[in-house]
């Protein structure tokens, strides 16, 4: 997710480990580096600029406090001028509210609005979603389906060509609802017409909540578009999507600053639960590269019974059989593994990609398999001779080759989570330092 | 479009020129004495050369500043990271230790430059209407794309484009994932009144296509145009259907569509769907959102294939056939 700026900023601070005294030059570089890293990642350019020099005269100028190295002194202003920038998540409270969606197009508006009715809905409250997007052939359509699919009532009208009209009607329809979600059509700040029109429509709604919804790839644009905005209606919110690509999200960093807002939710998947509570520590540490138990552990509370997986045995690097297995029943509750393991601290770690690129399918069969070992086999895998191989394949009407193909996915794993824990003491004990700053 | 990344690059431009010509004033007048060629002209001629034509030899130093600006400018309007040192070498190799010519031209010198430099990095252009015309119909181009580029307004205006352009088309429905694209893309292509070939939601995109290029084949079809889901280039089993696509219907052409708002992450996608499926010629979206012009530098420069297209608005008529010339000029303020 956001582990390629982790890296860059990673490097960059590798070359600070083991100075024990901090000089100008090192922390002139550290600088340059944590530019260049801010920068391909799509954060603006004066944004860095200035996160740069405030991060070289604190570092320079502040007394490391006793007992911490340079590199952790560093990194732990890195850190908070950080979180300075991308400030507080923005509140959600669960009283009645009408919530109005902004974006350029293409954004994902629409797929977050219908996440957006879910989130509300499982928190057990009534929700209406309204379509005001009376352009995009289809808008009505895909908003409907969605809504559809976790029966949130969605209005809208085909043949209704003025926005505002929709809204008004739409807002008398769902007097009755707790929640209410207005999804725009995609518009940019150019576009003065269509700037008039959501201007209309957030006096009509009178919304609460009026929320910017940006593409997490978003480059420089994002400030300028942010600020249009704003100066528009009043950005209150941002939400990021997208961030299960590639991207690194540093434009959201953007329209933050320029909204004086904080990010709501971030979108991180295609299905519509893929809608994760922004966290701004997490967000840091993961760009980071340091992972977030608190999260993870947080997710897991929301979705499954906290002893279902014990992260605590897995950092511990016993990693058996049998966590497998329940982080495998897990997966559907929580996302995919690779969004379980992004939020483990894992450092400098390299996961194999190999790892990912288990089908859900092969996940299913796996699960099947394992349900054919004995209660020894699942705890220590390393009793399972090719005897046991053949019980095992016949007991679950698989292959040998199968089972022999999980158990090495099984070392595979435990591999790259031995590594994890190994290496990465030192940046578990500053989050916990972190934990306590907050 | 392109304007703030024009505005910057001149007033860097205006640097360089001016840190050149401090260059030529404190370097020691480069005394042609020593050319034989010269030494027989006229006096007359030889004052004009020491004043106007006098060398000089730049160094790194003397441009060093301006290009650093470059460098931000550049990084500013969206050029991707790799990119942007690539432009950034070009210019300073360009620029450094040969002997240089110095009068009139310096301005020129540096927009020479920087032409090539940007040129170098965003290759030749694309035409489409002549690839169709010397390929066998129906020519079958596939639309490939991360989620809310634009691939399903492209194709309609595409389709409109080639439409205008006195070729037939027919356009298969190809994403049958995303609630809502089936809809879209058929009230899209009944006002530009171009038949589409849809099956169910969920069905196999690849049938899809295939069913369309039947038609095509049956009607004499000259174009088929394939939409496709969007897909991050990071899912494994979605890349694999992308292959699958390609494999069976063996397109003519893959174009990649993404949009010109993009950030760094562009280059990494577009590299990644080049790798995977590849791609032919790019098409730039939402080129009308005061677009800085450094997707389509990076993108190009990344994967070294042409852009065909700029879609600038939400109309069918807004798409321009993509040339590098005329993005370059623009850029440098001549167009």
């Amino acid at each position: 997710m956001l582990d390629t700026l982790g890296t860059s900023l990673k490097d960059a601070l590798r070359k600070l480990a083991g100075k024990t005294v901090i000089d100008r030059a090192a922390v002139d570089e550290l600088g340059r580096d944590l530019q260049r890293a801010l920068l391909q990642a799509d954060v603006n350019v004066k944004l860095v600029l200035r996160l740069s020099q405030t991060i070289k005269k604190r570092a320079l100028e502040e007394e490391p406090p006793k007992g911490m190295g340079v590199r952790e002194h560093v990194l732990r202003i890195v850190y908070q001028e950080l979180v300075n920038l991308v400030g507080e998540a923005a509140p959600v409270d669960l009283s009645p509210q009408v919530i109005l969606m902004a974006g350029l197009q293409g954004s994902g508006k629409t797929t977050t609005t219908a996440k957006l009715a879910r989130y509300f809905q499982r928190k057990g409250l009534r929700v209406g979603v309204i379509c005001a997007d009376t352009f995009r052939p289809g808008a009505f359509d895909q908003l409907q389906t969605l809504c559809a699919k976790i029966n949130v009532p969605c209005y809208g009208d085909r043949h209704v060509k003025d926005a505002i009209t929709l809204v008004k009607k739409g807002l008398e329809l769902f007097t009755q609802m707790e929640v209410v979600l207005i999804d725009t059509q995609g518009r940019h700040a150019l576009e003065a017409e269509l700037i008039d029109e959501i201007i209309q429509i957030s006096n009509i709604a009178q919304a609460k909540h009026r929320w910017l919804v940006i593409d997490a790839a978003l480059g420089q644009q994002a400030s300028g578009q942010a600020r249009r905005f704003h100066e528009a209606i009043g950005i209150d919110g941002v939400l990021v999507t997208k961030m299960d690509g590639t991207a690194k999200g540093g434009g959201a960093l953007s329209a933050v600053a320029e909204t004086k807002s904080g990010i709501v939710f971030i979108g991180n998947g295609e299905t519509i639960e893929d809608l994760e509570r922004f966290e701004p520590g997490s967000y840091i540490s993961r760009l980071l590269g340091m992972g977030d138990l608190k999260m993870l552990a947080e997710r897991a509370e929301e979705v499954i019974k906290p002893e279902e997986v014990d992260v605590n045995a897995i950092l511990r690097g016993r990693f058996t059989l049998r966590d497998m297995y329940k982080q495998l029943e897990a997966l559907n509750k929580m996302g995919p593994l690779r969004q379980l393991m992004s939020m483990l601290p894992m450092g400098g770690m390299e996961i194999p990609q190999d790892a990912f690129d288990v089908t859900s399918t092969k996940m299913a069969r796996y699960k099947v398999i394992m349900d054919s070992m004995t209660e020894g086999e699942l705890d220590d895998p390393s009793v399972i001779s090719s005897s046991r191989i053949h019980r095992i394949a016949r007991g679950a009407g698989a292959a040998p080759e199968e089972v022999k193909e999980l158990l090495k996915y099984h070392r595979m794993m435990q591999q790259a989570l031995k590594g994890m824990r190994g290496s990465k003491f030192n940046l578990q004990r500053l989050m916990k330092r972190f934990g306590k700053a907050q | 479009m392109f304007d703030s990344l024009k505005n910057r690059i001149k007033t860097v431009q205006e640097k360089l020129s001016i840190n050149i010509q401090a260059a030529a004033l404190t370097s020691p007048p480069s005394l042609d004495e020593g050319k034989g060629k010269q030494g027989k002209i006229r006096l007359t001629e030889k004052v004009r050369t020491l004043v106007r034509d006098r060398e000089l030899i730049l160094s790194e130093k003397d441009i060093a500043e301006p290009l650093a600006e470059l460098e931000l400018v550049l990084l500013e309007n969206d050029v991707a990271f790799p990119t942007t040192e690539a432009i950034i070498s070009t210019l300073r190799g360009e620029l450094t230790g040969k002997r240089r010519r110095i009068g009139s031209s310096i301005d020129t010198l540096v927009v020479e430059s920087l032409r090539s430099a940007l040129r170098g990095v965003l290759g030749s252009g694309f035409d489409i209407t002549t690839y169709l015309r010397t390929h066998e119909k129906p020519v079958k181009i596939l639309f490939t794309g991360v989620n809310g580029t634009g691939k399903t307004t492209s194709i309609a205006k595409i389709a409109y484009f080639l439409r205008n352009k006195g070729f037939s088309v027919v356009i298969a429905s190809g994403d049958t994932y995303r609630a809502g694209a089936q809809e879209q893309l058929s009230t899209l292509a009944q006002r530009v009144e171009t038949k589409v070939i849809q099956h169910q939601p969920g069905a196999d995109p690849t049938a899809v296509i295939f069913d369309a290029v039947q038609y095509a084949n049956a009607h004499h079809t000259d174009v088929v145009l394939a939409d496709t889901a969007g897909r991050f280039h990071n899912r494994a089993n979605l890349m694999n259907q992308l292959e699958k696509i390609k494999r069976v219907i063996k397109p003519d052409l893959i174009i990649y569509v993404d949009e010109a708002v993009a950030g760094n992450d562009a280059v990494i996608r577009a590299e990644e769907f080049n790798r995977l499926v590849g791609t032919d010629a790019i098409m730039l979206t939402k080129a009308d959102m005061d677009m800085k012009g450094g997707a389509a530098i990076s993108i190009a420069h990344t994967i070294g294939k042409p852009i065909a297209f700029l879609g600038t608005g939400q109309a069918y008529e807004d798409l321009k056939p993509f040339s590098p010339d005329v993005l370059v000029g623009e850029i440098l303020g001549e167009a």
